[in-house]
C-alpha cells in the first residue's frame, strides 16, 4: 500500500475515536465542544508512559483510556446537570483551560542525550515507541483499525443493550426517561466517561502515530470537527461518525481536490446537506430503511427478535 | 458493558502479543532543517541534516521522505510527501516543499532503509 | 493602588468592546435560540474586506469602518439565509453545526483575498498618551469607548424605540404570539442577524484599531470572547451582555497584570466555567429555562 495512503488512512482511524466520543454524547441528548480535550489527556498520558516511563504501548494506550475517562468523569460531575448551550459551552471552557495548562506543562527527561516530554507550547517529540519496537506504518494503522472496530462493536453491541437504549430514551426526551424509571444522572456519567475512554484511547493512538504532539492540536476546531462528523455521516448509527470523518479527511483533505476552495465547497456542501437532512447522511430513517431491505435480502429465522429500528 | 469490557481487554491482550515491548536498540534521528522561500509562491527549498543523536554521526544510506502537517488541525492539512535528495556532506538532504499555506507547519521527516525514524520539526512558513 | 487603577480602567477599555460583541451574539441567540458560530467569521469577512480597502487603496480609518460594518452585516445575512431560515424548529444542532461549516468557509474565503498572516490596519487616532497625574489614557482608546458607549445607546434605541424593535422583542419574547399578533417573523430574525452582526463589525472595527493588525484568528477570537462575555452577563439580556463584557475585560486585564499572558485566557475560562457552573443564568440573566429549542433532540 501507497505511504501516503497508510498515512491518510491512519489519520482518519484516530480522528475516527473522538468523533465517536462526540456521538456518543450526541445520543444522550447533550452537545460537548470539550472530547478535543479527552483526547489531548490520553495522547499526553500514553505519550509519557511509553516514551518516558518506558510502558509497553498497550499499557499506555489502557492509561490514555483511564486518564480519559477519569478526567470525563471529573468535569462531568459539576457540568452534567447543565443542558444545551449550557453544557457545550461549559465544555468548551473546560477543555480550553486543559489546553492551556498543558501549555505550562513542563516535565522531561533525558533519553539518549535528547530531552523529552512535555515542553509547554513547543510540545512532545520524540514519542518513538511505535519507531523503536520496528512496528511498520502498515501494522501501526491495522492497530488502529483493530482497536476501531473493538470500538464499533461495542458501540453496536452497548446500543442493543439496555444502556443503550436508555441512552436514547434520555436523548429523545429526558422527561419520559425519568418517569419510566431511568436514572439519568448515572446514564449521563456512565455515557461521559465511556466518551472519555474513547477519546483518550484514540489520542494515545494519535501520539504514537505522528510521534509528536503539542496543546495547539487539542483546540476547539477538532472538537467542532469531531461534532461536525457526527451530524454529516448521520446519527443513525455509529457508522455515521465515521462515515463524515472518511467525507473530510479522507475525500477532500488527502486528495487535494479543489485544493485551495476545499473549505468553501465543502463548508457550502454541508450547509446544504443539512438543510435536506438535519441528521445526517445515515439518519435513523435511512438505517431503518437499509435495515429492512438487508432482511428482505437476508431473511432471519422469525422467531429470532428482530432489531434495528432504534 | 460487560461485552464491551471484554471485548477491549481482549484487543489490549492482542496487541501485547503482536507488539512487545521489545528493548529495540536502534539508532535515534536527530534533524537540523533550514528552510528558505523559492520564487514560486508557497514553494520553498528545505535543507536538512541527519544525525545519529547519541554519537552525533552523520545518518547516511538512509531514504528520507518529508511531508508536513499542519497542527492547528490534525490529518484536514496533510502534504503528500516527497524524498528529499541527498545533497553535498554525508547526511545532507535537500527537498522542496509546496505548501497550502503560510503559517506553522510541522514537518514529518520519515528516515527508512538501514535505519527507521521519525522526526518532527515545527517550522514557520511566511512573511511574518 | 494606581497600577490596579490604571489596570482596572485598561481592563474597561477592552471590556466595552467585548460588551458590543456579546450585544451582537445575545440578539442573534435572542431571536433563534440556537447559537451562529459564524457570527465572528461574520465580523472577519467585514473586517477583511475593510482590510483590502486599506492596504490596496488606502482608504482612511471612515471607509474602513463603513466596510467593515457592511461586510460584517452582508455576511451575517448570508449565514442566517443558509444556516437558520431553512432550518425546521428544533433543528438546534444541524444549525450550529451547519454555522461552523460557514465559518470554514468564510474564513478560507477570506484567506483567499488576504493570504498574508498579518496585516495592517488603520489607527483610529493618533497622539501621545494623555497623562493624568500617575494615569495615562490613551486617545484611541477613549474614542474607542465613547464610540462604543454611543453604540450601546443607539443599539438600545433600536430594540425600545422602533418598530423592528417591538417585533425583535416580541420574537425574542414568544416566538408564536409574535406572529399569531402578525409580526412577520422571518423579517425580524432576518433584520436581527444584520442588526447583530453590523454592532459585531463595528466592535471589531474598534478592537482591530487599537489593535492596528488583522490576523486570520480574528473571526475565531470574535467568537469565542462574544460567547464567553454573552455567557457570563447571562443570554439573551442586552445590559446583561454588556456587564459579561465588562467584567470580562476587567479580571482578564488583572489576570495578566499579576501573573502573565497566559494567565489571562486561562481566568477567562475559569470565569465562564465557574458561572455557568454555579450560576448557569449569568450574572443578570434569568435561571436556564428558555433553552429549550438549543438541544439535540430534534424532528
Amino acid at each position: 500500500m501507497d505511504d501516503h495512503v497508510v498515512s491518510v488512512l491512519s489519520n482518519i482511524g484516530v480522528i475516527s475515536f473522538v468523533a465517536l466520543s462526540a456521538y456518543l454524547l450526541l445520543l444522550t441528548g447533550e452537545i460537548s465542544f470539550g472530547q478535543q480535550a479527552f483526547f489531548g489527556i490520553g495522547a499526553y498520558a500514553a505519550a509519557i508512559a511509553t516514551a518516558m516511563w518506558g510502558w509497553p504501548l498497550a499499557a499506555g494506550l489502557m492509561l490514555g483510556a483511564l486518564a480519559g475517562a477519569s478526567s470525563a468523569l471529573l468535569v462531568g460531575l459539576p457540568t452534567l446537570r447543565l443542558h444545551g448551550l449550557y453544557f457545550a459551552v461549559a465544555t468548551l471552557a473546560f477543555a480550553e483551560m486543559i489546553r492551556i495548562l498543558l501549555e505550562l506543562f513542563h516535565y522531561q527527561v533525558a533519553v539518549d542525550g535528547e530531552l523529552v516530554g512535555p515542553n509547554g507550547t513547543d510540545g512532545f517529540g520524540g514519542i518513538r515507541y511505535v519507531f523503536q519496537n520496528k512496528i511498520g506504518a502498515f501494522e501501526y494503522m491495522l492497530l488502529i483499525y483493530t482497536l476501531l472496530a473493538t470500538a464499533l462493536a461495542g458501540l453496536w453491541l452497548l446500543e442493543r443493550s439496555r444502556l443503550g437504549v436508555a441512552f436514547r430514551m434520555i436523548g429523545g426526551d429526558e422527561t419520559l426517561a425519568k418517569t419510566s424509571g431511568i436514572a439519568i444522572t448515572r446514564h449521563r456519567m456512565i455515557a461521559a466517561a465511556l466518551a472519555g475512554a474513547l477519546a483518550g484511547i484514540g489520542g494515545g493512538l494519535y501520539a504514537h502515530l505522528t510521534t509528536y504532539i503539542e496543546p495547539r492540536i487539542f483546540d476547539i476546531m477538532l472538537g467542532v470537527h469531531a461534532l461536525a462528523y457526527g451530524l454529516i455521516g448521520g446519527l443513525g448509527t455509529a457508522l455515521g461518525p465515521l462515515l463524515g470523518v472518511l467525507i473530510d479527511i479522507g475525500l477532500l483533505g488527502s486528495t487535494r481536490l479543489f485544493s485551495g476552495y476545499r473549505m468553501i465547497v465543502f463548508g457550502g456542501l454541508v450547509a446544504v446537506l443539512l438543510i435536506f437532512r438535519p441528521r445526517g447522511l445515515l439518519n435513523e430513517e435511512m438505517v431503518h430503511r437499509i435495515g429492512s431491505f438487508w432482511r428482505r435480502v437476508w431473511p432471519t429465522d422469525p422467531s429470532q427478535k428482530s432489531h434495528g429500528k432504534t | 458493558m460487560k461485552k464491551t469490557a471484554m471485548l477491549s481487554a481482549a484487543a489490549f491482550i492482542g496487541i501485547n502479543l503482536v507488539f512487545p515491548a521489545a528493548a529495540a536498540q536502534n539508532i535515534r534521528a536527530k534533524a537540523d532543517v533550514v528552510c528558505e522561500p523559492t520564487k514560486e509562491n508557497l514553494t520553498y527549498d528545505c535543507k536538512i541534516k541527519l544525525v545519529d543523536a547519541r554519537t552525533n554521526a552523520p545518518l547516511t544510506g538512509v531514504t528520507l521522505t518529508v511531508g508536513a502537517d499542519m497542527p492547528s488541525m490534525p490529518g484536514v492539512h496533510n502534504l503528500r510527501s516527497v524524498i528529499a535528495q541527498a545533497q553535498g556532506d554525508p547526511g545532507n538532504y535537500r527537498a522542496i516543499l509546496e505548501l497550502e499555506m503560510t503559517g506553522v507547519w510541522a514537518l514529518r521527516l520519515d528516515i527508512t532503509g538501514a535505519t527507521r525514524d521519525r522526526v518532527v520539526k515545527v517550522l514557520r512558513f511566511g512573511d511574518d | 493602588m494606581i497600577d490596579f487603577v490604571q489596570t482596572t480602567v485598561d481592563g474597561v477599555m477592552v471590556g466595552c468592546s467585548y460588551g458590543l460583541l456579546a450585544i451582537g451574539f445575545t440578539l442573534i441567540f435572542g431571536v433563534i435560540r440556537r447559537l451562529n458560530l459564524s457570527y465572528g467569521p461574520s465580523i472577519m469577512v467585514g473586517a477583511y474586506l475593510g482590510t483590502f480597502l486599506y492596504v490596496q487603496f488606502g482608504a482612511g480609518p471612515l471607509l474602513v469602518a463603513v466596510a467593515v460594518v457592511a461586510g460584517a452585516a452582508i455576511a451575517g445575512i448570508y449565514v442566517e439565509r443558509l444556516c437558520f431560515a431553512p432550518m425546521k424548529g428544533g433543528a438546534g444542532v444541524a444549525s450550529m453545526v451547519s454555522s461552523f461549516a460557514i465559518w470554514m468557509q468564510l474564513e478560507q474565503a477570506m484567506i483567499l483575498l488576504l493570504p498574508r498572516h498579518t496585516y495592517a490596519f488603520p489607527a483610529l487616532a493618533t497622539g501621545a498618551p494623555w497623562e493624568f497625574g500617575p494615569f495615562t489614557l490613551r486617545p484611541d482608546q477613549l474614542l474607542m469607548l465613547i464610540l462604543a458607549i454611543a453604540t450601546g445607546i443607539i443599539v438600545n434605541t433600536i430594540i425600545y424605540r422602533t418598530r423592528f424593535g417591538t417585533g425583535l422583542r416580541l420574537v425574542t419574547s414568544n416566538q408564536i404570539a409574535a406572529h399569531l399578533v402578525g409580526v412577520n417573523v422571518r423579517n425580524v430574525m432576518l433584520g436581527a442577524f444584520a442588526l447583530a452582526s453590523a454592532v459585531g463589525g463595528f466592535a471589531g472595527f474598534l478592537v482591530l484599531a487599537i489593535d492596528q493588525q488583522v490576523t486570520p484568528m480574528f473571526g475565531m477570537w470574535a467568537t469565542i470572547k462574544g460567547l464567553i462575555a454573552m455567557m457570563i452577563g447571562g443570554l439573551g439580556s442586552v445590559p446583561g451582555a454588556i456587564a459579561g463584557g465588562l467584567v470580562l475585560g476587567v479580571i482578564e486585564a488583572h489576570a495578566q497584570g499579576l501573573v502573565g499572558p497566559q494567565a489571562r485566557d486561562l481566568t477567562a475560562y475559569l470565569l465562564l466555567f465557574l458561572c455557568l457552573v454555579l450560576r448557569p443564568g449569568g450574572l443578570f440573566g434569568k435561571a436556564p429555562e428558555a433553552d429549550g429549542a438549543f438541544s439535540s433532540r430534534s424532528t
